[in-house]
C-alpha cells in the first residue's frame, strides 16, 4: 500500500492539547511513510465501530440532510446511512433501557452481565476471520478508545467484544493514553547486553507458562484459555516493544499532555453528571480522534471501537455550537431544563422528546454529536491508498449509537429506528443513499459480515438468516 | 417491637421461596467426592448402572448374566463370573490423580470365607500383577492393594486387616487413603487397620477398567453380594464412615442419587419453564401484582380455574393466551421454541418442583454458567505480594495497574478481570521493583540452604521457592523453564543472587502468580478440588491474599479435602487481621463506597459538601462494620438495625449530632432520631442522587437487600421524573406513581421501601420540612419479594428492625457475599447451595465469619465445575 498523502494531526487541535512548545509535527512524514504497511499490495481489511451517546430519536432521521444529518452531507457520497434498524431483540428485561442499546450496537446481542456482550462485535468477527492467528507484529490487535464520563457499567462505552462477549481490549479514554497504547515503547531501563539478556530470559521463561496454559495440555476452561491467551499475546507485544520495535518511537509525535477533564470515578459523580464546556468536550475527543486517525493511517491498527460520549451520557454542556459558521444552538442545559445534578443534564431532552414539539435542544446536541463523529470520519477520508480510495471509503466503519428513540417508554420504540451508517468498505456496500431497510440490526450486520466475507455470523446458530442485500453493492 | 416484627414476618414469608434448576446442579448430587455409586437398584438385566450421577456413567456389564442372581438392590455372584466397565475407569481415575487420595466404600457379604488371591471384590487393574487398585478378601482378611509412586505396579506392599475380621454377614468395607498417604480400613464403621502407603497416585494408570468379582484378565474371583459400591475421590474422615454405616446401604443410596432418580418433568421445570414463567409472567402475574388475579409463582395459584391443565395444553388457559400472543401483553411475544418448550410441558403432566418461583435467581442464567480463570485483583496482587516477599508494594501496584472495573456489583468478578498490554508491562515493572527490595538472599535459605548453581541445588531451590510463590508444586516443565534462568545467568557471568532474582522476577510474573489457576477440564461434571486449589481459594475468600504455609503444610497432608479440618483452618484465618481487610472490601464493594470519592452535589444545593464529608461516610460505614463483624460478632442483619455509628466532628454536625470527640468515634444512636443502620448512613443514603430519588433508593433496597428483581418500565409511559415542589413532595409523587396503573405493578414493590428515608436529603441530613416546605414522613409499608402482603411501619425505626428481622435480606447478603467470594456471579445452578449456606450460616448465628465458613464448605468451594476436555 502506497500513502500518497500522509496527514497529520489537526494543527489547531493538537496545538490546543500540546501547548505551544511542544509540537513536532514535521517528523510524522517519516513517521507514516516507511512503515511495514508501505510494502503491503493490497488495501488492508480495517473495521471499526464509531459509537455516539443518547441516540437519534426516528421521527429526526426522516429529514434528509437538513437539520441533524447536516454535518454528515459532506460525506454523504461515503456513507450509506440506514433507517429503521431494529434491535428489540437484545431488549433485556430488568436492565437499563440505555446498557441494552449500548450492548446491542454492533453486536446485535443484549448484554449479558454488566460487563459483557451476548456476543461479539462485528469489527471482531472481521479481525477473527482475516487473522485467526493475532495480527502482524507491532499492530496493536484491537484499539478502543473514547471521551466519554457515564460510566457506570462498561457496556456503555466500550464497543468491541471477543467472542465470548468479554471486551476486546481495554478502553483508552485519555489521549495519553491511547498515544502510549500506540505509539509507546517500553524501556527495559538499560542498554546494558547483559542485562538485556537475563531479561529475555525471563520473558522466554514466562512465554513458555503462558504458552503451555494456551495448549492443549492446559487444564483451563476455554473461556479461560482465551484469557491466558491474551495475556500471551500481550507479552509478545511487550517483547517487541521493549526489545525489536524501538525504531517505532523514532519519529512518534509528542506525548499529549495530560488531560484536563474528568476521567475514571470523578468523571461519574454517582450518576449526577457533570459540568462542561463545550470547547473543552471538543478540543480532547478531537486530540483523541486525531491519535486514533493517526494510528489508522500508520497501520498500527485495524481494528477497535472509538467512543463519543457514552450510551446515557449525562453533561451539563455549556457554550456556543457553531456550525459552518452560524450558531446552532447556545448551550445551557442546566439553566435551560431549570435544574441541578442529573435532571439537569442533556440526557433529559431525551427523556422530554416529543414529536410534535421543537425539540430544539435535542436537535442541537445530535447535530453536535454527529459533527463529531463526522470529524474523525473526516480526518479517515483524508489520505488516499494504492486503490485511490481514501481509507475512509476502503474501511467497514459502522457508526451507531444506543437508541431510536430516548424516552425508555417503549421497548419497541426505543430499540427500534436506531441510527446505522456504514461505509462502503471498499466497494462492498453501497454509499450515498439515506436507505430505509426495516431489518433487525442482526441481519444487517450478518450480511455486513457476508459483504466482508467474514465466516462466522452473529445470534443463534439455527436463527434463519434474512439477508439484507440491498446494502451490499 | 424488633422481635414482634420479625414474627409477623417470619409468618409472611415462607422460607423454602427458591426454585432450584438441579439437573446441572451436580453439586448437590455430589457430596464428599463421590465419583461412582452402584446402589444395584435394578432386579434384572446385565448391567449394572452407575448412578453416581457425575460426569458420564461407568457402567457395567455382567460377563455371564447366569452367574449371578439380582434383586432390587443387591447383586449376588454365584459362580465365577466378572462384572466390567467396557472402557477404562477414567473419571476415577483421573479424579483420584487430582486428589491424591480415595475411598472405597462396600456393603458386602462374602459366599466364603476361605476366598483368596486376594479374591477380587473391586479392582481397577489390567492383570494379577498390573493394578491402580484392588481390594479384595484374602480368607479371613480385607487386602487392599495401591499403586503408588512407592509401591510396586502391583500395588505392592498391601495394607490388610488383622486375621478374622470378615465374617459371612453382610459387611461395610470402607478402604480410605488420604493424600498424605495415610490409610484405613474399617469394618461396620469402626477402625480396623492404619498404615501408610507414602508416595503419590500420578503413576496410576489411565487405561484400566473398573472390575467388580474377579480380575480383569480372570483367574482371582470372589463370590459373594453386592449392596453397595462407592468410589470417592478423597479419604472419608472416621466419623464419616462411622455416618455411613449407621445409615445403611439403602439410606446411603437414597440420599445420594436423589438428584440422579428426578422426573425428567422436573428437570424441565427447573432448567426451562420457571426461568421462562420468571422472565415473562411473573412482572405482572406474581404473589404481589396478580394482575387479572392470577399468581403464576406459585403452584397452588398456577393450576387455579384452569389456568394450567396438566397433560392438556389445549385445555390450559395459558397456553391459549401464549399462543396467541395476547400474553404477554405489551411485551415482546414468546419465541416459538419457548411455545414449543411451554406446550412440551403442560402435556408431559406439567411438573412443579418448587414453592415459589423467585426470578431473582435467573438474573444472571447465561453468565454464571461459564468457568473463568480469575486474575488476581489490584488488592489481591497487593496483598500476594506482601504475603509471600514480604513487601508492599501497594502505591506502586496501585499507580502501574490498570483499574479493576466493576461487573455485576463487584470488581473481583473474574470474566471482567481483562488484561491489556499495560498490565504485562506493569507486572513486569513491579516484578523488578520487588526484588529490589528484597534481601534476596536470605529469602532463598528459607527454602534451600546451598547457593551453588549446580543442578542438584538450584533445582532443589526453584522446587521448593517455586511451590511458595506460585501456590503449589511446580510440573516439571515448569522448573525446568526457571532453571533455564540461571544457566542463563551463569552463560553471561552472572551469579546465584543475580540468578535467584532473575527467578523471582519471572515468577512474580508468571500465570501461577497473576491468577489463580485451577484445573477446570474433565468429563464436564463436578469434581473435587485439589488440596492446593483449595488452599488458594481459602486465603482468597477469607483473606484475599495467598495461602500461608499452615495452610501449604495442610495441602500437602492432604487435609483440606476434610471439612473438619477446613472449619479449623478458617477459624484460624478469621483471627488474622487480613480477614477484616478482606471483609472491609466486600462491603465497600457490595455498597459502592468507592463512589463517595467522587460525588460532586449540586454546590448550590448543598453549600456544606466537601469532599471530606463522603471522605467521613466512607470511614463510618468500615467503621460501624468492622466494630459490629469483628468486635461484637453480632449476625450481619443487624447492620440494617444496630444502634450505633461512628462520626468525626463534621460528620456529626451534618447529622445533627451532639458529639465532643475531635476523631472518628463511635457514638450511640438511642436518643438520635432517624438514624440507625447502614441505610441511615450517609454513604448509603447519597444512592438518591441529589434530589434523594425514592425510585433510586427504593430500587437498591429491593436489589440489593431484598435480592428483588425489576424489570423496565413498562411501553406508553413517560418515565421523566417528576419535580417536588410546594405542596408535592417526593413521597406524594411517588404515590402518584403508585397509584398509576401503568407504573403501580412494578413501583409498589421498590418506591415504599425508601419511605422510611423521606427525611434524609440528597447528602443524608436529617429534615423535617422539605425545602418546599412540605412536612415530610417517615412511615411506610414494606412488600418483601415473594409476599403479597406489605407490612406497614411507623418510623424509619421500625423499618430498619422490619429489614434486620427479613429472612429475605439475611439471603439477600448471603448470596452477595458469595458472589463477592466466588468472583462470579451466581445462577440457578448455585441456587440450592447457596440456600444450603444460608441456613447453615444462620443456624450457627448468621455472623460473617458462619457465612464465610458456611461458603468454604459448601459444594461451591469444595468443588469444582469441569469443561468436556477438548483433546
Amino acid at each position: 500500500m502506497n500513502i500518497r498523502k500522509a496527514s497529520r494531526l489537526s494543527r489547531r487541535t493538537l496545538l490546543k492539547g500540546l501547548g505551544s512548545a511542544a509540537v513536532g509535527l514535521p517528523l510524522l512524514e517519516e513517521m507514516i511513510a516507511p512503515s511495514a504497511v508501505a510494502a503491503a499490495k493490497d488495501v488492508p481489511v480495517r473495521a471499526f465501530n464509531i459509537f455516539f451517546g443518547l441516540g437519534i430519536p426516528a421521527p429526526l432521521q426522516n429529514e434528509g440532510f437538513s437539520d441533524v444529518f447536516e454535518p454528515l452531507k459532506p460525506l454523504k457520497d461515503k456513507l450509506l446511512i440506514m433507517r429503521n434498524v431494529d434491535h428489540v431483540r437484545a431488549d433485556e428485561k430488568g436492565i437499563n433501557a440505555h446498557f441494552d442499546g449500548a450492548s446491542a450496537s454492533f453486536t446485535a446481542e443484549g448484554p449479558d452481565g454488566e460487563a459483557k456482550s451476548g456476543g461479539p462485535s462485528i469489527d471482531q468477527v472481521v479481525r477473527r476471520t482475516y487473522h485467526p492467528n493475532g495480527m502482524p507484529a507491532g499492530m496493536v490487535p484491537t484499539l478502543v478508545a473514547g471521551t466519554f464520563f457515564r460510566r457506570s457499567r462498561v457496556s456503555r462505552y466500550v464497543h468491541s467484544y471477543n467472542a465470548d462477549g468479554t471486551v476486546a481490549a481495554m478502553m483508552q479514554e485519555r489521549p495519553r493514553d491511547l498515544f502510549e497504547r500506540v505509539f509507546g515503547t517500553i524501556d527495559t531501563g538499560s542498554s546494558n547486553p547483559k542485562r538485556d539478556r537475563l531479561k529475555r530470559s525471563v520473558l522466554d521463561t514466562m512465554v513458555d507458562q503462558y504458552r503451555y496454559f494456551t495448549g492443549a495440555n492446559s487444564p483451563l476452561s476455554s473461556a479461560s484459555k482465551a484469557r491466558v491467551r491474551e495475556h500471551l499475546d500481550r507479552i509478545r507485544e511487550y517483547e517487541e516493544r521493549a526489545y525489536s520495535m524501538k525504531q517505532l518511537g523514532v519519529g512518534a509525535p509528542p506525548r499529549p499532555p495530560r488531560s484536563k477533564l474528568a476521567h475514571g470515578g470523578p468523571a461519574d459523580p454517582g450518576g449526577e453528571g457533570i459540568d462542561m464546556a463545550l470547547d473543552d468536550l471538543t478540543s480532547e475527543w478531537r486530540l483523541l480522534a486525531d491519535l486514533y486517525a493517526l494510528a489508522v493511517e500508520t497501520d498500527r491498527v485495524r481494528f477497535g471501537a472509538l467512543t463519543f460520549l457514552a450510551a446515557g451520557e449525562r453533561l451539563r454542556i455549556t457554550g456556543d455550537y457553531k456550525y459552518d459558521g452560524r450558531l446552532i444552538h447556545r448551550f445551557d442545559d442546566a439553566r435551560e431544563h431549570n435544574a441541578s445534578g442529573s435532571k439537569g443534564c442533556s440526557h433529559e431532552w431525551w427523556h422530554k422528546f416529543k414529536e410534535k414539539n421543537s425539540n430544539k435542544q435535542l436537535r442541537a446536541h445530535a447535530h453536535m454529536k454527529l459533527n463529531e463523529v463526522a470529524y474523525f470520519l473526516k480526518r479517515l477520508d483524508q489520505t488516499r491508498e494504492a486503490n485511490g480510495r481514501s481509507i475512509l471509503e476502503n474501511s467497514m466503519i459502522t457508526i451507531s449509537t444506543e437508541s431510536g428513540d430516548g424516552r425508555h417508554s417503549d421497548v419497541k420504540r426505543e430499540l427500534s429506528g436506531v441510527f446505522h451508517a456504514i461505509t462502503g468498505a471498499n466497494g462492498r456496500f453501497k454509499t450515498g443513499q439515506i436507505m430505509d431497510v426495516k431489518s433487525e440490526g442482526i441481519d444487517v450486520y450478518n450480511t455486513m459480515l457476508t459483504g466482508m466475507g467474514a465466516k462466522d455470523r452473529l445470534g443463534p446458530k439455527d436463527r434463519k438468516q434474512r439477508p439484507v442485500d440491498k446494502i451490499r453493492a | 417491637m424488633y422481635l414482634d416484627l420479625s414474627k409477623r414476618l417470619a409468618i409472611a414469608l415462607p422460607l423454602a421461596a427458591l426454585a432450584f434448576s438441579l439437573a446441572n446442579s451436580q453439586a448437590a448430587a455430589n457430596p464428599n467426592g463421590l465419583i461412582a455409586l452402584y446402589d444395584f437398584q435394578s432386579a434384572k438385566g446385565s448391567v449394572v448402572t452407575d448412578r453416581s450421577g457425575v460426569g458420564t456413567p461407568l457402567n457395567l456389564k455382567i460377563a455371564k448374566p447366569a452367574s449371578v442372581q439380582r434383586s432390587q438392590r443387591s447383586l449376588k455372584i454365584v459362580r465365577p463370573t466378572i462384572i466390567r466397565s467396557d472402557k477404562p475407569a477414567k473419571k476415577i481415575i483421573d479424579s483420584v490423580k487430582r486428589s491424591g487420595a480415595i475411598t472405597v466404600e462396600a456393603w458386602i457379604q462374602t459366599a466364603k470365607l476361605g476366598q483368596a488371591g486376594p479374591a477380587r471384590v473391586l479392582t481397577i487393574s489390567s492383570s494379577p500383577n498390573e493394578r491402580n487398585l484392588t481390594l479384595g478378601q484374602d480368607g479371613t482378611k480385607i487386602e487392599v492393594r495401591l499403586r503408588t509412586s512407592r509401591t510396586s505396579n502391583n500395588g505392592i506392599p498391601a495394607t490388610a486387616t488383622a486375621s478374622r475380621a470378615l465374617n459371612t454377614k453382610l459387611t461395610h468395607v470402607v478402604y480410605t487413603r488420604d493424600r498424605g498417604g495415610r490409610t484405613r480400613i474399617f469394618l461396620n464403621g469402626r477402625q480396623n487397620k492404619s498404615g501408610k502407603v507414602s508416595g503419590d497416585l500420578k503413576k496410576w494408570n489411565g487405561n484400566y477398567r473398573l472390575a467388580l468379582g474377579d480380575e480383569l484378565s480372570g483367574g482371582r474371583s470372589w463370590l459373594g453380594t453386592y449392596r453397595l459400591v462407592a468410589i470417592y475421590s478423597r479419604a472419608l474422615s472416621a466419623s464419616e464412615v462411622k455416618r455411613r454405616f449407621d445409615s445403611g446401604p439403602k439410606a446411603s443410596s437414597r440420599s445420594v442419587i436423589a438428584q440422579a432418580e428426578k422426573h425428567p418433568g422436573e428437570v424441565m421445570f427447573e432448567n426451562k419453564i420457571a426461568p421462562l414463567i420468571a422472565e415473562h409472567c411473573l412482572e405482572c402475574h406474581d404473589t404481589a401484582t396478580r394482575k387479572g388475579k392470577t399468581d403464576l409463582s406459585r403452584k397452588t395459584t398456577a393450576f387455579v380455574d384452569d389456568f394450567i391443565v396438566p397433560g392438556k395444553s389445549e385445555k390450559s388457559v395459558i397456553w391459549e393466551l401464549v399462543q396467541s400472543d395476547d400474553m404477554p401483553t405489551d411485551r415482546a411475544p414468546l419465541s416459538a421454541e419457548e411455545k414449543k418448550l411451554l406446550k412440551q410441558w403442560i402435556d408431559g403432566g406439567a411438573q412443579w418442583t418448587v414453592d415459589v418461583i423467585d426470578p431473582a435467581i435467573y438474573t444472571h442464567k447465561r453468565g454464571a454458567s461459564q468457568l473463568w480463570v480469575q486474575r488476581l485483583t489490584v488488592p489481591e496482587y497487593i496483598a500476594t505480594v506482601k504475603a509471600t516477599t514480604g513487601v508492599d508494594i501497594s502505591n506502586e501496584a496501585k499507580e502501574l495497574l490498570p483499574k479493576d472495573l466493576r461487573a455485576d456489583g463487584f470488581s473481583n468478578t473474574a470474566y471482567n478481570l481483562n488484561i491489556d498490554l499495560k498490565h504485562v508491562s506493569s507486572y513486569a515493572k513491579l516484578a523488578e521493583i520487588i526484588v529490589s527490595r528484597m534481601d534476596v538472599m536470605a529469602f532463598t535459605q528459607r527454602f534451600h540452604r546451598s547457593r551453588k548453581l549446580i543442578d542438584k541445588d538450584n533445582i532443589a531451590l526453584i522446587e521448593n521457592m517455586g511451590k511458595w510463590i506460585l501456590r503449589g508444586p511446580l510440573k516439571g516443565h515448569e522448573t525446568a523453564a526457571f532453571r533455564g534462568i540461571s544457566t542463563t545467568v551463569m552463560n553471561v557471568g552472572g551469579d546465584f543472587k543475580e540468578a535467584s532474582a532473575h527467578i523471582i522476577e519471572a515468577m512474580l510474573q508468571s500465570p501461577r502468580f497473576i491468577y489463580r489457576i485451577e484445573a477446570q477440564q474433565g468429563d464436564g461434571s463436578i469434581y473435587p478440588v485439589g488440596e492446593y486449589e483449595m488452599a488458594s481459594r481459602l486465603s482468597y475468600i477469607v483473606w484475599g491474599a495467598s495461602p500461608d504455609r499452615e495452610l501449604l503444610k495442610a495441602a500437602e497432608e492432604s487435609r483440606l479435602s476434610d471439612p473438619g479440618e477446613i472449619a479449623k483452618q478458617v477459624d484460624r484465618m478469621l483471627k488474622d487481621p487480613r480477614a477484616i481487610t478482606r471483609s472491609q472490601q466486600f462491603i465497600s464493594e457490595w455498597l459502592n463506597l468507592g463512589r463517595l470519592d467522587n460525588m460532586q452535589p449540586n454546590p448550590k444545593k448543598f453549600p456544606n459538601w466537601t469532599p471530606a464529608l463522603g471522605t467521613d461516610m466512607r470511614a463510618e460505614t468500615l467503621a460501624f462494620f468492622k466494630d459490629l463483624v469483628w468486635n461484637q460478632k453480632r449476625p450481619l442483619s443487624h447492620l440494617l438495625n444496630a444502634n450505633f455509628t461512628y462520626v468525626t466532628p463534621r460528620l456529626a454536625k451534618h447529622y445533627g449530632i451532639r458529639f465532643t470527640g475531635d476523631s472518628l468515634e463511635r457514638v450511640e444512636l438511642a436518643n438520635v432520631r432517624g438514624r440507625g443502620g447502614l441505610l441511615t448512613h450517609g454513604s448509603v443514603l447519597t444512592i438518591g442522587g441529589d434530589e434523594a430519588s425514592m425510585v433510586a433508593r427504593g430500587l437498591f433496597v429491593l436489589r440489593d437487600l431484598l435480592r428483588g428483581a425489576i424489570k423496565d418500565p413498562p411501553p406508553s409511559v413517560n418515565v421523566t421524573p417528576v419535580p417536588a415542589k410546594a405542596g408535592l413532595s417526593h413521597r406524594q409523587i411517588a404515590k402518584q406513581r403508585v397509584a398509576d396503573a401503568n407504573c403501580g405493578g412494578c413501583h409498589v414493590k421498590f418506591e415504599p421501601l425508601a419511605f422510611g428515608l423521606e427525611k434524609f436529603d440528597g447528602i443524608g441530613a436529617y429534615h423535617d420540612i422539605d425545602e418546599y416546605g412540605n412536612r415530610l414522613r417517615e412511615d411506610g409499608e414494606i412488600l418483601f419479594p415473594g409476599t403479597g402482603k406489605s407490612i406497614a411501619y411507623k418510623t424509619s425505626a421500625e423499618l430498619m428492625d422490619l429489614l434486620a428481622g427479613s429472612d429475605r435480606v439475611k439471603e439477600c447478603i448471603t448470596w452477595k457475599l458469595t458472589q463477592f467470594a466466588l468472583g462470579r456471579p451466581l445462577g440457578p445452578d448455585d441456587a440450592r447451595v447457596v440456600d444450603n449456606i444460608h441456613k447453615s450460616s444462620q443456624e450457627n448465628g448468621g455472623t460473617y465469619a458462619s457465612v464465610i465458613k458456611a461458603i468454604v464448605l459448601s459444594d461451591l468451594v469444595q468443588m469444582t465445575r469441569t469443561e468436556l476436555a477438548s483433546k
